[in-house]
C-alpha cells in the first residue's frame, strides 16, 4: 500500500529498508524505499531519521531516485549502531528534506573536499554536478585516516577513470593515495589553474575550519560553501533553535546547514564552539 | 494609532511577545526575533542545573493539523551558564522575560535569586511544563504550591513575576486565585496540552518520552477559552498574557478580545523566516485597526465581554 504525499516535513514518514551495502570501515549505504511521490532532494539537505525506540538525528542525503533514498552512515554511536542492526524490510522514520543546500555557481571550477560522514552530501553534489554536464572541471578532495575508512573509494575512482572528475584522494598513514591532508592538493590546484573556483566543503567542523582559512588566500577562490550539519539538532524545522551559531542567531537547520563564504564570516562560532544538547557553549 | 500596551508596569512596543521554547535557547537568536520587530521575547526555561532533556524525537510538526508535538523535557544549560546570555540580551536593550522552572520552592528560589540582580524584565514560572516526570506538572496543578512558591518568589525580587498556567486541570481558574493570592504580576494562559503521536507502522510512540504537549493552531480555541474565563473571574486584578496556537494577525485580535493585554507566539514563528511572520502580522494587525478605526489597540482588551 502507497500513499501519495508532496513532502515529509511532518511526522516521520515510514520508509522501508530495501539494500544495505557495506561501504568501508563501519560505514554502510542504506536505501530507503520511501511512500511514492516525495519532491526531489537537494545536494546538501539532510533528513532526520528515526529509528523507532532509540534515537533520532540529522543525516546527509547522498542519493534520491525513483523515491529510494540513499543514506551513507557511519557508526558512530547508540542511534547508529541500532541501525546498523536492522535488517531489509525493516521500517525507519524519515523527517525532511530540510535545509538550504549547496548552490553551485556556473562556468567556475568545482572543488569539493571532505572528510568521512561529509562525503554523504557530496556524492550527491557530484552527481548534480554532472547532471548539469556544463563541462566545468570538477575536482574531489578526500581524506581518511586510512584506506578502509575512505567512503565512495570505487565510485570517485571509477568517475576519475572515466575523466569525469579529478579524484585526489589521500590517507594519514599513507595507505590509500597520498600521504596527508586533502588541503595538500587543493592548493596545488589553486596554485595551478588560474580559473575562479568554488570550493565545496562537508566534515568535521575544525578541518572546514582550516580548508576556510587556506580558502581566503586565494584570489581565485570565488566563493566557499560549507555544511555546519554535524552539530546537535533536534526539530530540524527552524523552531526549537537547539542549533543556533553566534553571534548571527542563524539556525544549522533552516538558515543552514551549507553557508556561503560572507555568511561564515560573521559566525564567530565557526571552527570554534558548538552547542551541546543542553545548550551549553563547548569549545571544539 | 498605537500597537502599544502595558502589562503590570511593563510597557511593550507591541502585543507581541515570542513565546517560550520556541527561538530561545540563545541570546543571539533572542536578539534576532526581537529585533525582527517583536514586543519582548521569553526565553527558553531555564533551571538550577544544566540538563540534556529526553531523547530525540522530540519535537515534529503535525502539518495536517498546522500544529507541532515535543518533549524536549526541559533541556537548558543552568541559571549560572545561562547568565551571561541573558546579560547579553539585556545589555543590547532587548526586553527579556526569563522563563525559570524548578522541582521545588528551593530550586526555584535559587534560579531567581541567582538571577534577580539583572535587569529582567520578567520572570516567568513555568509551573506547567507537561514534559518531564517529576518537576513542573505536579507543582502547577496544585493550588497550595503555587501559592507557596509565588509567595516565596516575590519578595526575593524587584522584576514583576508571571505566571505560566497550564489547561492541563480541572479547574484553572483555582491555580489562577492561588498564583494571584501569592502576589504574581501577571498570568499566562495556556502551556501545551497532554498529546501523543503513534506511529501506525513501527506501532510506537514516535516521540523519544513517549507522551508530549500539542502547541500551535489547534489548541487556539482552548487558549481564547481560557482567556476569557479568567478575564471574566480575573479581568479587573491582573493583566493576561494569552498563548496557545496563535498563527495568524487574527488571533491576535481574537486573544486582545478575549482579554488579554498581550499575547506570545511560539509555534507560528518556527518557521524558515520567522521576521517575515513577525513583519506580515504586524503590517495585518496595523491594517485591521485603520479599518476598523481602533486608535490604540489596549482599548480593546477584553472587548468580547459585553
Amino acid at each position: 500500500m502507497s500513499r501519495k504525499i508532496t513532502s515529509f516535513d511532518s511526522q516521520p514518514i515510514m520508509g522501508k529498508i530495501i539494500r544495505i551495502e557495506d561501504e568501508c570501515e563501519d560505514t554502510k549505504n542504506f536505501f530507503v524505499e520511501m511512500p511514492e511521490k516525495i519532491e526531489g532532494v537537494k545536494a546538501g539537505q539532510f533528513v532526520m531519521l528515526w529509528i523507532p525506540v532509540v534515537d533520532e538525528y540529522p543525516i546527509g542525503v547522498a542519493g534520491f531516485k525513483d523515491e529510494i533514498l540513499e543514506l551513507g552512515i557511519a557508526k558512530m554511536g547508540v542511534g547508529t549502531e541500532a541501525l546498523f542492526n536492522k535488517q531489509i524490510g525493516e521500517r525507519v522514520g524519515i523527517r525532511g528534506f530540510y535545509g538550504k543546500p549547496f548552490k553551485p555557481l556556473e562556468n567556475v571550477n568545482h572543488l569539493l573536499l571532505g572528510g568521512g560522514f561529509g562525503m554523504t552530501p557530496l556524492k550527491l553534489l557530484i552527481n548534480t554536478l554532472k547532471s548539469r554536464n556544463r563541462g566545468d572541471k570538477i575536482h574531489v578532495f578526500e581524506g581518511a585516516r586510512t584506506k578502509n575508512k575512505l567512503m565512495y573509494l570505487d565510485f570517485l575512482q571509477n568517475l576519475h577513470d572515466k575523466g569525469e572528475i579529478k579524484f585526489h584522494v589521500c590517507t594519514d598513514d599513507g595507505s590509500w593515495g597520498y600521504k596527508g591532508f586533502p588541503t595538500v592538493a587543493l592548493e596545488e590546484v589553486l596554485q595551478e589553474d588560474s580559473q575562479q573556483s568554488v570550493i565545496y566543503v562537508a566534515g568535521p567542523e575544525r578541518m572546514m575550519k582550516v580548508v576556510f582559512e587556506i580558502g581566503k588566500k586565494y584570489q581565485n577562490v570565488k566563493d566557499m560553501q560549507m555544511s555546519l550539519a554535524d552539530r546537535y539538532m533536534r526539530c530540524g524545522f527552524g523552531l526549537c533553535s537547539a542549533c543556533t551559531v553566534d553571534p548571527t542567531g542563524w539556525r544549522i537547520c533552516v538558515d543552514g546547514p551549507v553557508f556561503n563564504k560572507e555568511q561564515l564570516e560573521q559566525i564567530t562560532d565557526f571552527g570554534e564552539y558548538i552547542r551541546l544538547a543542553t545548550g551549553e557553549k563547548k569549545r571544539i | 494609532m498605537s500597537l502599544g500596551t502595558i502589562v503590570g508596569n511593563i510597557k511593550l512596543r507591541n502585543p507581541l511577545i515570542l513565546a517560550s521554547g520556541v527561538l530561545g535557547s540563545s541570546y543571539s537568536v533572542l536578539q534576532r526575533i526581537y529585533e525582527a520587530g517583536i514586543g519582548a521575547v521569553v526565553t527558553k526555561s531555564v533551571g538550577p542545573v544544566s540538563r540534556e532533556g529526553n531523547p530525540n524525537p522530540s519535537v515534529f510538526a503535525l502539518k495536517d493539523i498546522n500544529g507541532a508535538i515535543n518533549s524536549i523535557g526541559l533541556a537548558n544549560p543552568g541559571y549560572k551558564h545561562f547568565r551571561e546570555e541573558i546579560k547579553i540580551l539585556l545589555e543590547n536593550n532587548v526586553k527579556t522575560i526569563v522563563s525559570i522552572f524548578g522541582g521545588d520552592v528551593e530550586e526555584f528560589s535559587e534560579v531567581l535569586v541567582g538571577l534577580s540582580d539583572l535587569p529582567i524584565t520578567a520572570f516567568e514560572l513555568n509551573l506547567s511544563c507537561p514534559n518531564t516526570e517529576k518537576e513542573g506538572m505536579v507543582l502547577g496543578t496544585d493550588p497550595q504550591i503555587v501559592r507557596r512558591i509565588v509567595e516565596n518568589l516575590r519578595k526575593k525580587t524587584k522584576s514583576p513575576i508571571w505566571v505560566k498556567l497550564t489547561p492541563n486541570v480541572t479547574d484553572i481558574l483555582e491555580i489562577a486565585d492561588a498564583a494571584i493570592k501569592g502576589g504574581c504580576d501577571a498570568l499566562v494562559a495556556i502551556n501545551t496540552l497532554k498529546a501523543m503521536v503513534i506511529d501506525i507502522y513501527s506501532r510506537y510512540p514516535i516521540l523519544g518520552f513517549k507522551r508530549g504537549g500539542l502547541s500551535g493552531a489547534p489548541i487556539k480555541p482552548v487558549g481564547i477559552r481560557n482567556i476569557f474565563d479568567l478575564y471574566e473571574q480575573f479581568g479587573d486584578k491582573i493583566p493576561l498574557v494569552g498563548v496557545g496556537g496563535i498563527a495568524k494577525w487574527e488571533d491576535v485580535f481574537e486573544y486582545i478580545l478575549a482579554g488579554a493585554s498581550a499575547v506570545q507566539i511560539g509555534t507560528a514563528l518556527g518557521v524558515a523566516h520567522p521576521e517575515n511572520k513577525i513583519r506580515h502580522i504586524k503590517n495585518n494587525i496595523q491594517k485591521f485597526m485603520k479599518n476598523e478605526g481602533i486608535e490604540n489597540i489596549a482599548n480593546i482588551i477584553g472587548g468580547a465581554h459585553r
